[in-house]
Formats: C-alpha cells, sequence, structure tokens
C-alpha cells in the first residue's frame, strides 16, 4: 500500500508535459488571437518566401501524458505566435511505439508574408 | 451466476482502470449561449453552434472561444482535473488500472462540464429612419479605432 502510494504521489509530482525545447533565431512581432497559423505536416510543402525563424523538439519525459499529435501541435502554434511565427512545419515525426506512448516532434517555424489559412494544410482533429 | 459477475466484475476492475470503466475515456460537454447560434470553437476549430454538445477524450486541455457577429466573444479553457474515480484502483487494488487510467486519459475530468455564455454586446447600431441608436460598451478592444468623441453639451 505504502509502495502503491509513493508511486502515486511520484506520478504527480513529476511533470506530465512533454519536454519541449525550442529556439528562435529570429523573433518577429507576437500574433494575435486571430492571426492565423498554419500546420504543415511532413507531405505538406513550405511555401517559397517563407522564413525561417526557430526550430523545437517535442520528446518524452516518461511520465508525459498530453503528448499526443494534436496536442503538441497546439503548444507548437502557442510558441509560434509569441514569436511571430505563422507556420507550424513537422519536419520528422516518430509515432508512439514500444519505447514511448508520445509523438515525438521535430518543428521548424515560419513567417509567411500572405494568407496562410489558403495553404494545404493538416487540420486539427476535435474529437 | 452472482458469484461468475461478481467475479467478472472484479477481473474487469483488475485489468482495467477503475475511472476508465467508471467514467470513461471520453467526457460530454455542453455549451450553451444567449443569444443562441453562437459558433462555438475549440482549439480555434468551429465545431458546431450553440446548443451544442460534444464528447472530448480528458487527457488534455482544450480552449474554447464562443463567437457570434456583433457580440464580445466569450472564452473559457476547459481544465483537466483530477477524477475521484482513479482513487478506486487503490481500494480495490486494481494496480493495473494505476497505469491503465493515466494512458486513457481517464484519470483526468474535464472541468467546466458546461460552458453557459452569456454574450456581451459590442458596439452594434441600429439606423431607423432618421435616428441612430448606439449601443454603449464600457469596455474598449485594442483593435478599434477611435472615430469620434461625444462633448458634454447644455441640459437645454
Amino acid at each position: 500500500m505504502r509502495i502503491t502510494l509513493s508511486i502515486v504521489a511520484l506520478f504527480f509530482m513529476v511533470s506530465c508535459s512533454p519536454k519541449i525545447t525550442s529556439s528562435f533565431d529570429t523573433k518577429h512581432p507576437a500574433l494575435t488571437a486571430e492571426d492565423k497559423v498554419a500546420f504543415l505536416d511532413i507531405p505538406h510543402k513550405v511555401p517559397s518566401g517563407a522564413k525561417k525563424t526557430g526550430t523545437a523538439k517535442f520528446g518524452d519525459t516518461g511520465f508525459t501524458t498530453d503528448c499526443g499529435f494534436d496536442s503538441n501541435l497546439i503548444k507548437a502554434r502557442k510558441a509560434a505566435r509569441e514569436n511571430g511565427a505563422n507556420i507550424v512545419k513537422v519536419v520528422r515525426k516518430k509515432k508512439p511505439d514500444v519505447w514511448s506512448s508520445c509523438y515525438r516532434l521535430e518543428i521548424e517555424f515560419y513567417f509567411y508574408d500572405g494568407d496562410v489559412s489558403r495553404l494545404e494544410q493538416y487540420q486539427l482533429q476535435i474529437k | 451466476m452472482k458469484i461468475k459477475n461478481t467475479l467478472l466484475l472484479l477481473s474487469l476492475i483488475l485489468v482495467t482502470g477503475c475511472a476508465t470503466i467508471m467514467t470513461g475515456v471520453r467526457q460530454k460537454i455542453i455549451f450553451n449561449s444567449y443569444p443562441g447560434r453562437a459558433a462555438v470553437l475549440i482549439d480555434e476549430v468551429e465545431v458546431g453552434k450553440t446548443p451544442f454538445q460534444i464528447k472530448l477524450s480528458r487527457n488534455r486541455n482544450y480552449q474554447v472561444m464562443i463567437k457570434l457577429e456583433g457580440y464580445k466573444a466569450y472564452e473559457v479553457t476547459l481544465k483537466r482535473k483530477f477524477n475521484a474515480w482513479y482513487i478506486g484502483n487503490i481500494a480495490f487494488g486494481g494496480i493495473i488500472g494505476l497505469v491503465i487510467d493515466p494512458l486513457t486519459g481517464a484519470i483526468y475530468t474535464l472541468t467546466p462540464k458546461e460552458v453557459n455564455a452569456e454574450l456581451n454586446g459590442k458596439t452594434a447600431f441600429n439606423r431607423k429612419k432618421d435616428n441612430i441608436y448606439i449601443d454603449i460598451a464600457l469596455e474598449t478592444d485594442p483593435g478599434w479605432k477611435k472615430v469620434g468623441q461625444l462633448e458634454k453639451g447644455s441640459a437645454n
């Protein structure tokens, strides 16, 4: 019983968010909630003229629970908005497997001076 | 027969999570608004118009916005909180459930369970013949552009 409670306590003490490392080379003014941010999955192409502003990696801490593909993209969109990027491009994607129940992603951020809602993109699945 | 059913239920509790069985992995959330027919956006994706209900996975937070033309948007976050049914795993000895419930997301419950948005008017104005009726809003939006200023007149 004591061991079980210790495991539960440990579970709650350790963060359940994915391990995120991001870096931005160029900082644009932050975007508003009204500004659209496009999600480009692996098959979607970055439009010509878009400027790369930064990168991010989403990993697994071992206790991560909120680390689905959409959850990670939503977190990436928040980072993109704060740093003035309007394209979140997935460059590498590792699906959940025996080693991790998380999506592990490598992402690039871009700023595109055009209407990003017209780009072919990934749509979030709300379910 | 009774023993068989009890054993079946017990084994089910032991091999899956208590919260997963009792509350499920998805939760029904209800959205209402006044006035109605407002767009419900979850994580910036329009999912329907009020009154509306949807079943959502319990394992993450959701950003909700209820929007209607001419009204200030209503925003709320559906937050995942601890689901007390998880404790049932400790009480009933469902060790596997301690692992299963976090994986399925049933360890969480989303709050609020019901969103009732009373949308506040913005600056809608109506024209009737030669008169203009203006609704006054006390809150300003940073996106608004000032186009005029009312001046104090004499009380004649």
